[in-house]
């Protein structure tokens, strides 16, 4: 019996750079070991060896190793300045899985701490070392096998909600990033995502934060004490300029350049951050869905009946064009809806989403040029000219946050903030000088006040789904843009009867990243046959149960050869289609 | 004592792999430039000492100019085996403390440039494979490194079995012995390496036979009647007995007659001799084959490495009677006083001046496995003549040498002592430790009358003796300690000394000028005439033949839409498949050169998935990939071809030993698990790999296999066969 599928046997970040003299001490160089109750000479053991034979090899092939394989482990290798990472796993599970994670670990950890050079110089290893056992033991968490194959997302049971929902914290993100100090945004419900709009790498990053704070809160208010702490809070983080320069590229600010015309005699016009649901959410708290949406399609976002943070409208925010039309709002919605309101980019990208944009784009052109750094990052300076203005007006001495378009790796200071409500919570990646920008946090916290209590109740009410439906089939649908996993696999690892499943599925997986040019694939052992196919967005994997034994030489009427047919009929009503 | 050695050396060598790695972290940053190529496979001790290394041009001048680099005193750049040394000492120390102190060792790196190095280790040689062009994967390099394990083995035989003298028997101190033994190494390694990639049958690893059914049989028929008879029957042939005889026409077997008596011979051997004889007769052809891509990637080294040099048949004629006579008396001195091994070294230092070229009468010994009533006999001697008769088509006989009755007892002892010193590790005592097959009583008897017959004659056993006696009084007598812990280093003592008798019989060259042990040249050439003779009108036939052994063409009709397939008996170790021709000017059905290259590459793909995944347990496997549908299949037959049904295949891990027949036979295990359920019946195992054009619906493409598999081997049905 293979043992069960592990994400992780063996962690280590090892600083070479403290072990240079010949009686320095291996342990000196130990950043981070997991498990931590690994003996310390076990420690030394693997650190230094790995170390030294790594080192060689980078030396004799003058680049650095990447992974390095035991007998009985397998390890991911990063080796940076004088850093050396390395993560072992079980040998089951795929090479670019393991990597994966890996660079993942990493870059989680710089999400949050900044550079690690940098945190180990400002802090104390032991904290730094809780906090890298927080990101491990946070991607232990699989809720089962296939989690440690594909590195995925997770989210609400999408069938179970009604897409109106979805719709509603798709706009309620787009509410908040008319805000030009708010990047993008993302909502969670009990620790999975309802809507993001940020990447999968990125939002998987934000997360982890959340997710240890709600597991905190359930905690506590088991425990009894239900004290409601502040609702808003707010967490520094670092973004890598490539990631900084993705999300200003969203053609949300491209626009801004083109259109924007100071024009500051309209700034008097009515406040209208949230132009969309909040507007009708707000006189009805609670709505039923039908009318919610109804209003929502119907009502002209030019309606003034917006009532949310009247008085104290900031007149930079306020609109000076009134939008175009509710009529190609409407499509614009409607694409956000079709598009789970995942992405923000497909929304803008349409016609209509242009000139949607134009008016987002003139408020913020209305003398807040200067906060509008995000604005330069469509331009032809990209994230450079953007960055200067921005370190210039809102990064305190930004030291990290000089550029460097040379270096993609440098990392620019941001925040988190966050905004709970109960089991929901808002979470956006604002620049790090909002927390001290009180008109925008107001303006940001009340416009979506309103609208994150409905959605909370709405949400709540949702009873979950029956937990997988199990037929007479096992399959796995892998969404690699958005990095969702769609699966009737039992929550529990390691279940004996899905194991062969499962072995499948990562050998396969592991052939379809190694061979570009496979499409699909069938293999089957005498107690299993498991179908395979790919394409550039997705990858679904189905095994159907009690396939007949046979002889194994080649017959057509074999069942293990309908497989491709039955995977088509049956994953329909999942939601998957492999027309 | 010697672990005591060892240890010290270890630390030693451990702080200067320390220090020494630390040196390398720093002139890490000043990178120089990439090497592409870059391939290396490497065999070392324990201790960082270089046994054997193979390397290409790119891989020599990067560690020359590493070496150079960090060698500033200027002696001259040192001989590149330190280097080499040198630059791996490092992994190769640690990869030892792993195994020491975690239990675990290095299976494979990989760098972010997708260079590969995989490790494995064999008792106490540490074979490391490296590759820096994309060419060879992980699999490929542990095939390569199990390869030549299995040369080594061939070459020297039961040797192998003890470390100290393998090392020895490596790495001969004699610098000029060192680097004939070597070169004939690496140029086995290229051989071998060139026929992975170029030869359907040894990427598959099973025997590919001429299509002929006529004149095979004739041939077969002549080989049994004419040759072997004739052979065996002269007075010339100074005591040796032909016991296989066989034609190649480059490397597919046109004809093979074994003896009646003789024991067959397995598929992996059979393999590894055809590698030898194409290292020793090279088809020249063989190198017009080569597509451009090929001609470029060994235009490094030319293709002069495919030749070993041979001296001149008439040189070495009228020498060889005298000159290697003095030669070969004064080298029987040291062997005369041998009597530990150790002391070995010293004297092959002595051997410097008398080490005789090699004399193209003088048959290779090589070990080839035996299965008799009593058992199953791994690496018995035999020698080998490889006689060409036509640039392309060699003969090959193998003989078994008057001695070799010597080594299956010593094999015996050696797997008794082996057994006894595994069990004592285990923790075993007393009784329980020398629990039989065979009980340790009966080896002592044994042992005794064995040692007892090697007294009067020219094998030292002296040594054998004086390690015997004292391993008695330990053991068996009442002052001794038993069987204890205490007496795992005799047993060590015991299978050292044992190998050294076996190396005394069959590895040195002692037989006297007057009784040479060897078929005469006088037979030999005769042997060469006669087939010639039969063959001569078939010459030009069956060099055509062997590369249109059977064409595609012949195939279209009844399977539109396939490309190509390779069918393998595992049972006999025999494969079938239409011929690539992958030449600019030798243009197949699949078009020329590029076109067909391409499908090459695909066919070459498609066997290391299948095996990728019949490792893991996969008997079945279709893949969809670009424009094509490929298939394959492993089934199970009986012996009257009913269709068994499939059981769950075992799930090796992924450093096991590659799946093939030429290193190891993963088929035999494969059929020896299946019969488990099928007592007493023949198990027979079979492949199909088919590549079809993607778009012929998948229920045509099942329907061809299953045409295919039920075709290829019933010689009435196939117009070919």
């Amino acid at each position: 019996m293979p043992p069960d599928l592990k994400s992780c046997s063996f962690f280590f970040l090892y600083d070479g750079s403290k072990v240079k003299e010949e009686q320095d001490p291996t342990r000196k160089g130990i950043c981070y070991f997991y498990p931590e109750e690994t003996p310390i000479d076990k420690q030394e053991l693997l650190c230094g060896q790995l170390a030294g034979a790594g080192r060689c090899v980078s030396e004799l092939s003058s680049s650095p190793v990447h992974v390095l394989r035991l007998r009985r482990n397998k390890f991911s290798i990063r080796m940076k300045d004088d850093f050396l990472w390395a993560l072992g796993c079980f040998v089951d599970i795929p090479t670019v899985s393991v990597c994966e994670l890996l660079d993942h670990l990493i870059s989680l950890f710089c999400f949050y701490n900044g550079s690690v050079r940098q945190s180990y110089q400002l802090n104390r290893p032991e904290t730094l070392a809780s906090r890298w056992a927080q990101y491990l033991s946070h991607h232990q968490q699989g809720t089962n096998d296939l989690h440690h194959i594909f590195s995925c997302i997770k989210t609400i049971d999408s069938t179970n909600v009604d897409p109106l929902l979805l719709l509603k914290a798709a706009l309620i993100l787009q509410a908040c990033q008319r805000c030009p100090l708010v990047l993008a945004g993302c909502i969670l419900f009990r620790g999975r995502v309802v809507s993001t709009q940020m990447t999968p790498a990125l939002t998987m990053k934000v997360m982890v934060h959340e997710n240890e704070t709600f597991i905190k809160s359930q905690r506590h208010s088991s425990a009894g004490s239900s004290a409601v702490k502040d609702p808003v809070s707010s967490v520094p983080v670092f973004l890598t300029t490539s990631e900084l320069h993705y999300l200003q590229s969203t053609p949300v600010d491209k626009e801004i350049k083109t259109h924007s015309t100071p024009c500051k005699e309209t700034q008097h016009r009515k406040p209208r951050l949230s132009r969309t649901l909040s507007d009708t959410l707000s006189t009805d708290s609670e709505p039923s869905e039908s009318g919610s949406s109804q209003s929502l399609l119907k009502s002209p976002p030019s309606s003034t009946d917006n009532v949310f943070v009247p008085g104290t409208a900031d007149p930079l925010l306020s609109s000076s064009s009134p939008l175009p039309n509710g009529k190609e709002e409407d499509v614009s919605f409607y694409h956000s809806f079709c598009t789970n309101g995942d992405d923000i980019t497909d929304n803008s990208m349409s016609s209509s989403g242009a000139e949607a944009n134009c008016a987002s784009g003139g408020i913020a052109g209305n003398g807040r040029t200067m906060l509008d750094f995000n604005g330069a990052a469509g331009t032809e300076e990209v994230c450079d000219g953007g960055l200067r203005r921005g370190s210039g007006h809102v990064v305190p001495s930004g030291a990290e946050g000089a550029p460097d378009c040379q270096n993609d790796d440098s990392l620019v200071p941001m925040m988190l903030y966050l905004h709970r409500v109960k089991g929901l919570v808002l979470i956006l990646l604002v620049e790090r000088h909002f927390l001290d920008d009180s008109a925008s946090m107001e303006e940001v916290y009340h416009s979506s006040l309103a609208a994150l209590n409905g959605l909370e109740a709405h949400l709540r009410s949702v009873t979950p789904g029956a937990p997988g439906a199990q037929g007479p089939y096992i399959f796995a649908h892998f969404d690699s843009i958005q990095s969702t996993l769609t699966s009737n696999l039992s929550g529990r690892p390691g279940a004996a009867h899905e194991r062969p499943f499962v072995r499948a599925a990562s050998l396969l997986h592991s052939h379809f990243c190694n061979t570009e040019t496979l499409q699909e694939a069938i293999i089957r052992s005498a107690g299993a046959a498991v179908y395979g196919t790919r394409s550039v967005a997705q990858e679904t994997y189905f095994l159907q149960h009690g396939t007949v034994r046979n002889s194994g030489i080649p017959n057509h009427q074999d069942s293990a050869f309908s497989l491709p047919t039955k995977a088509r009929h049956r994953l329909l009503k999942h939601g998957v289609n492999l027309l | 004592m010697t672990s005591f050695c060892s240890a010290r050396l270890r630390v030693q060598a451990e702080q200067q792999a320390l220090g020494y790695t630390r040196g390398l972290s720093l002139s890490l940053q000043t990178s120089r430039g990439s090497f592409v190529h870059m391939k290396c496979l490497l065999i070392a001790s324990e201790s960082a000492e270089v046994l054997f290394y193979w390397t290409d041009p790119e891989f020599q001048h990067n560690v020359q100019q590493q070496y150079g680099a960090s060698q500033e005193e200027g002696h001259g750049l040192p001989a590149f085996e330190d280097s080499i040394s040198t630059l791996f000492a490092p992994v190769i120390i640690s990869c030892i403390t792993m195994v020491d102190r975690l239990g675990d060792s290095y299976a494979s790196f990989t760098t972010e440039n997708n260079h590969v190095y995989v490790l494995q280790q064999f008792e106490e040689c540490l074979y490391i494979a490296v590759n820096g062009d994309g060419d060879e994967d992980e699999d490929d390099l542990r095939r390569k490194i199990y390869v030549m394990k299995k040369m080594v083995e061939v070459l020297f035989g039961m040797v192998t079995l003890s470390s100290t003298l393998l090392r020895k028997e490596l790495r001969p101190q004699d610098t000029e012995l060192r680097t004939r033994l070597w070169k004939k190494l690496q140029s086995l390694l290229e051989t071998y390496s060139h026929l992975r990639q170029n030869d359907q049958s040894f990427l598959v690893e099973a025997v590919e036979r001429l299509i002929h059914p006529t004149l095979c049989e004739q041939c077969i028929e002549f080989l049994e009647r004419r040759l072997v008879q004739q052979l065996n029957s002269s007075g010339e042939r100074a005591g040796e007995e032909v016991v296989h005889a066989f034609i190649l026409v480059h490397t597919k077997l046109l004809a093979f007659y074994s003896s009646r008596n003789a024991s067959s011979l397995v598929t992996s051997d059979l393999l590894a001799l055809i590698i030898m004889a194409q290292n020793m007769y090279p088809s020249s052809s063989d190198l017009d084959d080569n597509g451009p891509e090929d001609a470029e990637s060994t235009s490094g080294s030319g293709p002069d490495v495919f030749y070993t040099p041979e001296p001149s048949p008439s040189e070495g004629d009228s020498d060889s009677s005298n000159g290697s006579s003095k030669l070969k008396k004064t080298h029987d001195m040291p062997v005369f006083e041998f009597v530990d091994p150790d002391l070995q070294m010293a004297e092959d230092s002595l051997q410097s001046l008398r080490v005789p070229p090699p004399d193209p009468s003088t048959p290779q010994r090589v070990f080839l496995e035996v299965s008799l009533k009593e058992g199953l006999y791994p690496m018995m001697p035999h020698s080998m003549y490889c006689l060409p008769l036509w640039p392309g088509i060699t003969l090959v006989l193998l003989t078994k040498i008057p001695t070799s009755a010597l080594a299956m007892p010593i094999y015996v002892f050696l797997e008794a002592f082996a057994k006894l010193e595994k069990r004592l590790q285990e923790g075993h005592e007393g009784s329980a430790a020398t629990r039989g097959p065979p009980a340790i009583q009966e080896v002592r008897g044994k042992l005794d009358k064995f040692i007892k017959v090697l007294g009067p004659s020219d094998i030292q056993a002296v040594p054998l003796l004086n390690v015997w006696t004292e391993f008695k009084n330990r053991a068996f007598s009442k002052g001794g300690h038993g069987f204890t812990k205490d007496l795992i280093p005799w047993c060590k003592n015991m299978k050292t000394q044992l190998c050294g008798i076996y190396r005394q019989c069959f590895l040195s060259d002692s037989g006297s000028v007057d009784a040479p042990r060897h078929l005469s040249l006088g037979l030999q050439e005769r042997a060469q005439a006669l087939v010639q003779e039969k063959l001569m009108d078939w010459k030009e036939f069956l060099l055509v033949k062997s590369k249109r052994n059977i064409t595609m063409v012949s195939y279209l009709e009844d399977f539109p839409g396939l490309i190509h397939f390779i069918c393998i008996d595992r049972s006999t170790g025999q494969m079938i498949a239409p011929s690539l021709n992958i030449t600019e000017h030798n243009s197949s059905e699949l078009g020329k050169g590029p076109v067909a290259q391409f499908i090459k590459r695909k066919v070459w793909g498609l066997v290391n998935a299948a095996r990728r995944y019949l490792q893991k347990g996969y008997s079945t496997v279709t893949l969809r990939d670009g424009d094509f549908f490929f298939c394959y299949f492993l089934w199970f037959e009986n012996e009257t071809g009913f269709k068994l049904d499939a059981v769950d295949l075992p799930i090796l891990p992924d450093d096991s030993a590659p799946i093939g027949m030429l290193s190891w036979d993963y088929y035999r295990k494969l059929r020896r698990f299946y019969s488990k359920n099928h007592q007493g019946e023949l198990v027979r195992c079979f492949e199909l790999l088919t590549i079809h054009l993607g778009v012929i619906p998948s229920e045509i493409i099942l329907q061809h296999c299953r045409q295919l598999a039920s075709k290829l081997w019933e010689p009435s049905r196939n117009p070919l066969l």
